[in-house]
């Protein structure tokens, strides 16, 4: 009998051992549940005919800082009174603009290099939003390069209202890269939640694709992100969407970047036209998005777009505050009214908000 | 005596005979010294650490002795910024400090106490406890860190100036060439982000003769980061020689 008690404390003590170990990179299923949030404090929000919707690449939170990572600076691991600086510029804008659901893109969760800070939940915490769903798109113990350390950062829905049935969707990895740096790289997904306003329900989809695949990946994921709001529509259902698509529109004037963004020491064209720096040549796949503005409705039509296009920039690189480009977008099976591009926000991401207003079916 | 004292704990107050000398795969240089001592050289060069350790006078059954270490990390650390040499903005591959932050001249003491009851040839018990002090020629940045177990307590003396140790070791011989060793360490960090750690260690190990022996085991670490608290589990081994 003292024998058996023995063997049971074993098997206990090593599956509470083994259990507390997580993988170093997270790798995701297919489909599998959002992360869910909820702010500290919960405010009462009443039913509505109409709501205001707004997509944010927010940049972790660290604004125009020279992070190394996606311009050409040489910062890596930011001090927390920068990330709170950063992030309590973003929760004021959101105050002011006022949005009802929120798509936002690179909020970091408890990353080294923001200071271990959950933005989901300071984000909720410091603004009038209730309820978050998460999906991670780079989570690691260790990033073996640059000091970056610890890695969470991803897709995060805010909503007013509660969100039901929160689904994570894995896209494709990159095609363009060796198994060990896939392994450790973003994995791009869809978050997809239903939105429970009473009387009324709604889906909210959030999604941030591929920014420097060299070949078809990118595709693959407005594909991806299409059959997800396809399903929806099948289904009979309203949706509105929103992210930042990495792509610009069909009807787009210019289309390399890649002298705009080339850095201190980076040289391209020089050798032909073959040469072109990663995430800044778009010619190749000027038409990507022509599927999704052929079947659903975007915040920004077109010929608005096309009227006006420095108006619609939504992104520049690095510390350049000049807007050079369009990459983020609303999208609906119904109709917006009152699309808004908010530069006046350039300084606060490298990405800026574009916000609609949906009546809600 | 040295040999049955497996060195991969190292926590006893048993001391090398004189002129033994013994090396792992994953361990210390040591060498027994002639005056009831012995001296210790991490091998690694680029982390130099030497100690010596020394007998104290017997405590009631208790065999006592002290070790004194002083280790530089300097090195070691700024070649953790860049292992492989790249510049600043292509990806600094293997890099656990950003090569933004600059690792001042830094080193650290060492002292520690550690009683031994019991014998290396049946079995024995021990504990040890010491202090470390960081002497940091210029203040470095707590967002530096390597937040990685193993490393982040070991390190933590250089951010936060105090490191307190306090452990213990069982050991017994069970069969033939057989024995094996359970050990338990914690680490705190005053001053730090992340405070504490525990590792717990349990190694078998074959004896083959005075001149190898083979370890085998797990190595249990939970510990408080700047993060939050996790608990790892690694497999553990040893490859040792003694002359």
């Amino acid at each position: 009998m003292i024998k058996r008690i023995h063997s049971l404390k074993t098997i206990i003590l090593f599956g509470i051992i083994f259990t507390s170990c997580d993988p170093i990179v997270h790798e995701f299923n297919d489909i599998e549940d959002a992360v869910m949030y909820r702010a500290n404090i919960i405010k009462d929000v009443s039913a509505q005919d109409t709501i205001k919707v707004m997509t944010w690449n927010i940049r972790f939170g660290v604004a125009r800082l020279r992070f190394f990572g996606d311009g050409c600076g040489d910062r890596v691991i930011m001090t927390n009174s920068e990330v709170v600086e950063g992030l309590e510029g973003i929760a004021e804008k959101i105050k002011q603009e006022n949005p009802d659901i929120l798509f936002i893109q690179e909020a970091d969760v408890q990353s080294k290099k923001t200071g271990y800070i959950d933005q989901a939940q300071w984000l909720l915490d410091h603004t009038d939003f209730n309820y978050g769903a998460y999906g991670s798109m780079w989570e690691s113990q260790i990033i073996l390069a640059d000091g970056l350390g610890r890695v969470n950062t991803g897709n995060l829905i805010l909503s007013k209202w509660k969100l039901e049935n929160a689904e994570r969707y894995q896209l494709p990895l990159r095609g363009d890269q060796d198994a060990l740096t896939q392994f450790f790289y973003l994995r791009r997904n869809v978050i997809k939640a239903k939105v429970a306003m009473p009387g009324k329900s709604f889906f909210v989809v959030n999604t941030h694709l591929t920014a420097f695949a060299t070949d078809d990946t990118k595709q693959k994921h407005i594909d991806g992100f299409k059959s997800i709001l396809d399903g929806i529509s099948a289904e009979g259902a309203y949706f509105i969407a929103g992210g930042d698509l990495n792509e610009i529109p069909p009807n787009a004037s210019k289309m390399d970047y890649c002298l705009d963004d080339q850095c201190e020491g980076e040289s391209f064209h020089s050798g032909g036209e073959t040469e072109h720096k990663e995430g800044s040549y778009f010619e190749p796949e000027i038409t990507w998005l022509s599927s999704l503005f052929n079947n659903y409705t975007p915040a920004i039509p077109l010929d608005v777009y096309g009227a006006h296009e420095m108006g619609h920039f939504t992104h520049s690189p690095d510390n350049k505050l000049q807007l050079d480009r369009k990459l983020d977008y609303l999208w609906t099976n119904t109709l917006w009214l009152n699309g808004m591009t908010h530069q006046e926000a350039t300084n606060l991401s490298d990405h800026i908000p574009v916000s609609a207003l949906w009546v809600i079916p | 005596m040295g040999w049955a004292e497996p060195q991969l704990g190292n926590g006893s107050a048993d001391l090398l005979s004189t002129g033994r000398r013994e090396i792992g795969l994953f361990s210390p240089f040591r060498m027994g010294l002639n005056n009831g001592a012995e001296i210790n050289v991490n091998k690694f060069l680029l982390f130099p650490s030497v100690s010596y350790k020394s007998e104290m006078s017997q405590f009631r059954r208790w065999k006592m002795a002290y070790r004194i270490q002083v280790a530089y990390p300097t090195m070691a650390m700024r070649w953790l910024q860049s292992p492989i040499g790249m510049k600043l903005g292509e990806p600094d591959m293997f890099a656990l400090i950003s090569p933004e932050f600059t690792i001042p001249q830094m080193a650290s003491v060492y002292g520690e106490l550690m009683g031994t009851i019991g014998t290396a040839s049946d079995e024995q018990l021990s504990i040890n406890g010491g202090i470390s002090i960081g002497l940091n020629g210029k203040e470095l940045v707590q967002r530096a860190t390597v937040d990685l177990p193993i490393i982040y307590p070991r390190l933590s003396v250089y951010y936060n100036g105090i490191l307190i140790k306090i452990g213990g070791e069982y050991y017994r011989k069970f069969k033939g060439r057989w024995s094996y060793i359970m050990d338990y360490d914690m680490f705190l960090m005053p001053g730090g982000d992340g405070r504490f750690a525990f590792e717990q260690k349990g190694l078998l190990i074959w004896t083959k003769s005075r001149k190898f022996k083979f370890l085998f085991g797990y190595k249990l670490v939970a510990g408080e980061y700047p993060y939050g608290s996790q608990a790892h589990l690694f497999p553990a081994m040893d490859f040792q020689f003694g002359w």
